[in-house]
C-alpha cells in the first residue's frame, strides 16, 4: 500500500446503512433489490471473529514498539511510529471490554485510514481473511450486543460481528 | 454583498474594515495627486515613484471595490487606474485633459463609500459612470501619440528583456537628456540579497534605476553577476566617483545631451561606445531572485533532514560499536572520522532549511500599525505606537498564528488599559497615550512583549469577578500571581462578563490557549496606574529541537533543551517541604519542584540517594523536574501523534529515535503551567 494514501478507496456504508442493510436483508430476504457486495476484514478477538469495513483499513503490520502515553484512556495502548508517522494505538480487546490477554505473534495492528492527524491503529488478536459480503448475508445484531456492532455477517456457519469504525475511534463516549 | 443595510444600521465588521481601508487608499490618492498637480504646475518631471503610487493605489482600490460588491466605485477606480497607467507608460501625457478629471473623480469615489448602498446612492453612481465616459472622452481629445518616439541605442537584447514601462522610463529619460549607465556587480550568493539592496541605494543617490536583471556569465557559482541600467544627470565618470564602489563597473550605454525637444527627439545621438561584445539579456528573465514555496514543501524538506538526522545518529552508534571493538576499532575510528564530517554537513543544512522559514516580525507588526492607525482614526483616541525589534526573525508557521493573539493584545491596550484624555492629564501623564511593541531574542526564544502606559489591571474588579464566579473564596487574599492565573482561567474574562469596566485583561484566556499551542507562554505584569506589560514567550521554530532525553519509571520522555535552565544531582534529604510541595534551595531561591513520575502516573524507580533535577524556565517561571536518570542530548524532529485523542495534555509531541521507537516530548509550558497553577498538591 502506498506510504500516504490520505483517502480512502471508496466511502462505503456507514453504521446507519449497515444496519439498514441487515434489517432489509431479514424482513425481505431475496427481494428484487441489488444484491450490495462489500468486502470486509475479518479479525479475530478472544476467539471470535470480528469484522472491519475494508475501505477503512489503510495495511496491517505486525505487532511492534509500542509506547506508552501518560493520561489517556486505558484503551489507548500508546503510541508507535511507521515510516515517519506516529500515531496512537488501541487496543481492541480493551475497547470492547473483552478480557486482556498477552499478545502473541499472531497479533497485529490494523492501520485505519485517517484523514486530519486521525491515522490510529487498532490491536488484534489476529487477522484472519479479506472476505465478500453479500446484502443477503447480513443480520441485524442480537440484542444486548456491544453497541459498536453495526451488523452480523453470516459467514459459512459462523456470525461475524461488523464494527462500527467511527464508534470504536470515538473514546470519548460510551466504553461499549 | 448579501442583503441591504437600513440607514442607521451597524455597519459588519467586514464593512468596517473595507470602508477604513479604501479611506487609507482615497487619503494616498488625494495627497498623491497633489503632488503630481505640484509638479505639472511647475513645469517639472513627476518623479517616476509618485506616479507609480498613484497607479498601485487605484489598483487596489478597484480590487478592494470589486471585492465588496461596489460597483460603481469599481468601475471607476478601473478607468483610473488605466488613466494612469497610461501615464506611468507614458502614453498619456501630463497635460491630458484627462488628468484634469482626477481631482473631481476622487470626490466622487469618496463620496461613494460615504453614501454605501443606500438610496442616496443611485445618483452618485450615475455620477460616477458619466465620470467614466468623460475621462475617456477627455483622452480621445487629447493626442493620443506624445510626439514621435525618441530612440536610445540600447543593445536589443537589453531592450528585449526591458518591460514595457522600463523601456517607456529609458525613452523618457533619454529625452530629457540623460545619460544612461550599466552599472555591474558580482555579488556573492550568500549574502546577496543585501549587497543588490545596498548597490541599487548607492545607485539611486545618482539617478533613478529603471531595471534590475541578473546577468549569466563567467561568474562561479557561488557568485551571481546583476546588471542595473541606470538614468543619471551624472556622465560616466562622474557617476562612477559618486557611486564609490569599486567593486562594480558602471558602462555608458547612452550619453545624454540637451533635452530634445519632444517632437522631434527622433535624433538621439548616436551610442559613442557599442557595448562590449554580445551579451544574452533575452534569457535573463526567467532567472529570478526569489522562489514562492508552499510552507508544506518546506516541512516535507525538513522532514526528510529530520529523517537525514535519525540516519546519522544510527550511523554514529555504528561507529561507536565498531571502534569498541579491538578487531575493527581502525574501521570504527575512520568511520566516525566521517560521520563528524556529515554531521557538520548536516547541521549546515539544517540551518539553511530553517532559515529559510525564517520571516521578521514587521509584517505582523505592520498590521498592528495599521490597526491602531484605524482605530485612532475611527475612535479619535490619540494613542502612539512604538515598535521595536520588527527584524526579529520566527518561523513562518508561527508568526502566522500570532497574529491574531498579538491583535487581541493590543486592542485591549488600545480599548481598555488606555484612559481618556482627561483622565490621564488628570492623574499627570501625557494625554496622548503610549503602546509599545517590542521584540527580541533570547537564547532559543522570541520575546514579544506589548506594553502600555494605561490604568494596569484592575485587582480588585478582577477578585470581584472571582468571587462572584466562586473561583475564589471571599475572604482568600489574592496575591499577584494567582491573580493572574485567575485572569487566564478559559472563560474567565469573556467580553460579555465585562463589557463596562476595563483593565480585566479581556479574553487573555484565548491568547493564552492560542501561545500554548505554539510552545510558548503568556505572562503579565503591571503597575496601577501606570500601565501593562504582556509578554509572550514563544520559541524561534517548531520543526526541529535540542532535546535531552529523560528516564522516568521505565519509560524515556523527551524534553526541549531550549526550556532546560540547568541539570543537578541532589541528595534526597536536601528536598524540603512546605505547604504540601516540595522545595529545593537553589541557591538561595526556592525551587518547586514536582516529580514526573506522579505527574503521568507512573511507577518511578525505588528511591535512591540521589535525585535527578531538570530545571525547566519558561518566561519568568521556573520549576524542577525530577526523573530517574539522564540520558544525554539529541536532535529530535517533533512530530504530532496522530489518533483518535487530538489533545494530548503535557505532550508536545512524539519523536522517533534510531532505533524505531516512539519517545514522547514533553509540552514543558503545559508542565510548567500545571504544576504551578494547582494551589495545593497532594
Amino acid at each position: 500500500m502506498s506510504r500516504s494514501d490520505p483517502t480512502p478507496t471508496q466511502p462505503g456504508p456507514g453504521p446507519a446503512a449497515w444496519r439498514e442493510l441487515a434489517r432489509a436483508a431479514v424482513e425481505a430476504p431475496g427481494a428484487g433489490a441489488p444484491e450490495f457486495v462489500n468486502e470486509l476484514l475479518v479479525i479475530e478477538l478472544a476467539g471470535t471473529a470480528y469484522a472491519l469495513p475494508i475501505e477503512r483499513v489503510r495495511e496491517i503490520v505486525r505487532l511492534r514498539v509500542i509506547t506508552r502515553v501518560p493520561r489517556v484512556p486505558a484503551e489507548v495502548r500508546g503510541v508507535t511510529s511507521l515510516r515517519g508517522e506516529i500515531f496512537q494505538v488501541v487496543d481492541l480487546r480493551r475497547r470492547l471490554g473483552l478480557p486482556a490477554a498477552e499478545a502473541d505473534r499472531r497479533a497485529r495492528i490494523v492501520v485505519l485510514h485517517g484523514d486530519e492527524g486521525r491515522t490510529t491503529g487498532l490491536l488484534v488478536d489476529a487477522v484472519r481473511e479479506v472476505r465478500r459480503a453479500p446484502a443477503s448475508s447480513l443480520r441485524p445484531p442480537a440484542p444486548g450486543t456491544s453497541p459498536a456492532v453495526t451488523a452480523l455477517c453470516l459467514a459459512g456457519e459462523e456470525f461475524v460481528s461488523l464494527l462500527d469504525v467511527d464508534g470504536v475511534l470515538d473514546l470519548g463516549h460510551d466504553a461499549a | 454583498m448579501a442583503g441591504r443595510r437600513s440607514h442607521s444600521g451597524r455597519r459588519s465588521k467586514a464593512q468596517q474594515e473595507f470602508v477604513s481601508e479604501a479611506e487609507e487608499i482615497l487619503e494616498r490618492l488625494r495627497a498623491d495627486l497633489a503632488d503630481l498637480l505640484d509638479a505639472r504646475a511647475g513645469a517639472e518631471e513627476p518623479g517616476p515613484e509618485l506616479v507609480n503610487r498613484l497607479f498601485r493605489s487605484a489598483h487596489s482600490l478597484k480590487g478592494l471595490a470589486g471585492g465588496f460588491g461596489r460597483d460603481a466605485m469599481g468601475g471607476l477606480a478601473h478607468r483610473l487606474e488605466d488613466l494612469l497607467d497610461g501615464l506611468r507608460l507614458g502614453r498619456v501625457s501630463l497635460d491630458s485633459p484627462a488628468i484634469d478629471l482626477l481631482d473631481e473623480a476622487i470626490g466622487l469615489l469618496a463620496g461613494l463609500l460615504d453614501v454605501e448602498e443606500e438610496p442616496g446612492a443611485a445618483p452618485l453612481a450615475g455620477a460616477a459612470a458619466e465620470m467614466v465616459e468623460r475621462i475617456q472622452a477627455a483622452l480621445c481629445q487629447a493626442d493620443p501619440t506624445p510626439g514621435a518616439q525618441p530612440v536610445a541605442h540600447l543593445d536589443p537584447a537589453l531592450r528585449r528583456a526591458l518591460t514595457e514601462y522600463e523601456e517607456h522610463r529609458v525613452l523618457e529619460n533619454v529625452r530629457r537628456g540623460r545619460h544612461l549607465h550599466l552599472l555591474e556587480a558580482t555579488l556573492d550568493v550568500q549574502a546577496f540579497e543585501e549587497g543588490l539592496t545596498e548597490l541599487t541605494q548607492a545607485a539611486r543617490e545618482g539617478g533613478e534605476v529603471i531595471s534590475t536583471l541578473p546577468a549569466p556569465g563567467e561568474a562561479p557559482e557561488t557568485q551571481i553577476r546583476f546588471t542595473l541600467l541606470v538614468a543619471s544627470d551624472l556622465d560616466q565618470d562622474a557617476f562612477r566617483t559618486r557611486l564609490q564602489l569599486p567593486d562594480a563597473s558602471v558602462r555608458r550605454v547612452h550619453a545624454g545631451g540637451p533635452p530634445a525637444p519632444a517632437a522631434e527627439a527622433t535624433a538621439a545621438p548616436p551610442a559613442p561606445e557599442p557595448p562590449a561584445g554580445p551579451r544574452e539579456l533575452t534569457s535573463l528573465k526567467s532567472i529570478s531572485g526569489t522562489v514562492r514555496v508552499d510552507i508544506r514543501k518546506l516541512d516535507e524538506l525538513m522532514n526528510l533532514v529530520g529523517e537525514l538526522v535519525i540516519q546519522r545518529s544510527a550511523l554514529g552508534a555504528f561507529a561507536g560499536r565498531l571502534a569498541a571493538d579491538a578487531r575493527t576499532a581502525r574501521l570504527g575510528t575512520d568511520l566516525g572520522k566521517l560521520h563528524q564530517g556529515l554531521d557538520r554537513r548536516l547541521q549546515d543544512l539544517q540551518a539553511a532549511v530553517l532559515d529559510v522559514r525564517m520571516v521578521p516580525l514587521a509584517q505582523v507588526f505592520e498590521k498592528l500599525a495599521r490597526v491602531v492607525r484605524r482605530l485612532r482614526r475611527d475612535e479619535g483616541k490619540a494613542v502612539r505606537l512604538e515598535i521595536r525589534g520588527a527584524d526579529t526573525e520566527l518561523d513562518k508557521l508561527i508568526v502566522e498564528d500570532l497574529v491574531d493573539p498579538l491583535m487581541h493584545v493590543v486592542r485591549n491596550a488600545f480599548d481598555h488599559a488606555i484612559e481618556p484624555p482627561e483622565e490621564r492629564q488628570a492623574a499627570g501623564k501625557p494625554a496622548e497615550g503610549r503602546i509599545r511593541i517590542e521584540a527580541f531574542q533570547r537564547g532559543n526564544h522570541v520575546v514579544i512583549q506589548v506594553s502600555d502606559d494605561g490604568r494596569g489591571i484592575d485587582a480588585e474588579g478582577v477578585r470581584r469577578h472571582a468571587v462572584q464566579r466562586g473561583l475564589v473564596a471571599p475572604d482568600e487574599p489574592l496575591a499577584r500571581k494567582r491573580l493572574v492565573e485567575t485572569l487566564l482561567v478559559p472563560g474567565f474574562s469573556t467580553r460579555d462578563t465585562v463589557t463596562a469596566t476595563s483593565g480585566r485583561g479581556v479574553g487573555l484566556d484565548v491568547v493564552r490557549t492560542n501561545l500554548t499551542a505554539l510552545g510558548g507562554l503568556l505572562d503579565l505584569d503591571w503597575t496601577p496606574g501606570l500601565g501593562t506589560t504582556v509578554t509572550f514567550t514563544l520559541p524561534i521554530t517548531l520543526a526541529i529541537i535540542q532535546a535531552l532525553m529523560v528516564r522516568v519509571g521505565g519509560e524515556r520522555f523527551a524534553i526541549p533543551l531550549a526550556s532546560v535552565l540547568e541539570t543537578l544531582v541532589v541528595e534526597a534529604a536536601r528536598v524540603q517541604r512546605s505547604e504540601g510541595r516540595e522545595l529545593l534551595n537553589l541557591r538561595g531561591e526556592a525551587l518547586p519542584l514536582r516529580r514526573l513520575a506522579d505527574e503521568f502516573g507512573l511507577v518511578a524507580d525505588p528511591g535512591t540517594e540521589e535525585l535527578h533535577v531538570v530545571v525547566l524556565g519558561l518566561g519568568g517561571a521556573r520549576l524542577g523536574l525530577l526523573v530517574d536518570g539522564l540520558l544525554g542530548k539529541q536532535d529530535a524532529v517533533i512530530k504530532p501523534i496522530q489518533g483518535p485523542i487530538q489533545r494530548l495534555r503535557g505532550i508536545a509531541g512524539a519523536t522517533e529515535l534510531g532505533s524505531h521507537d516512539a519517545v514522547l516530548v514533553l509540552d514543558v509550558s503545559a508542565l510548567v503551567e500545571d504544576a504551578l497553577a494547582r494551589p495545593e498538591a497532594a
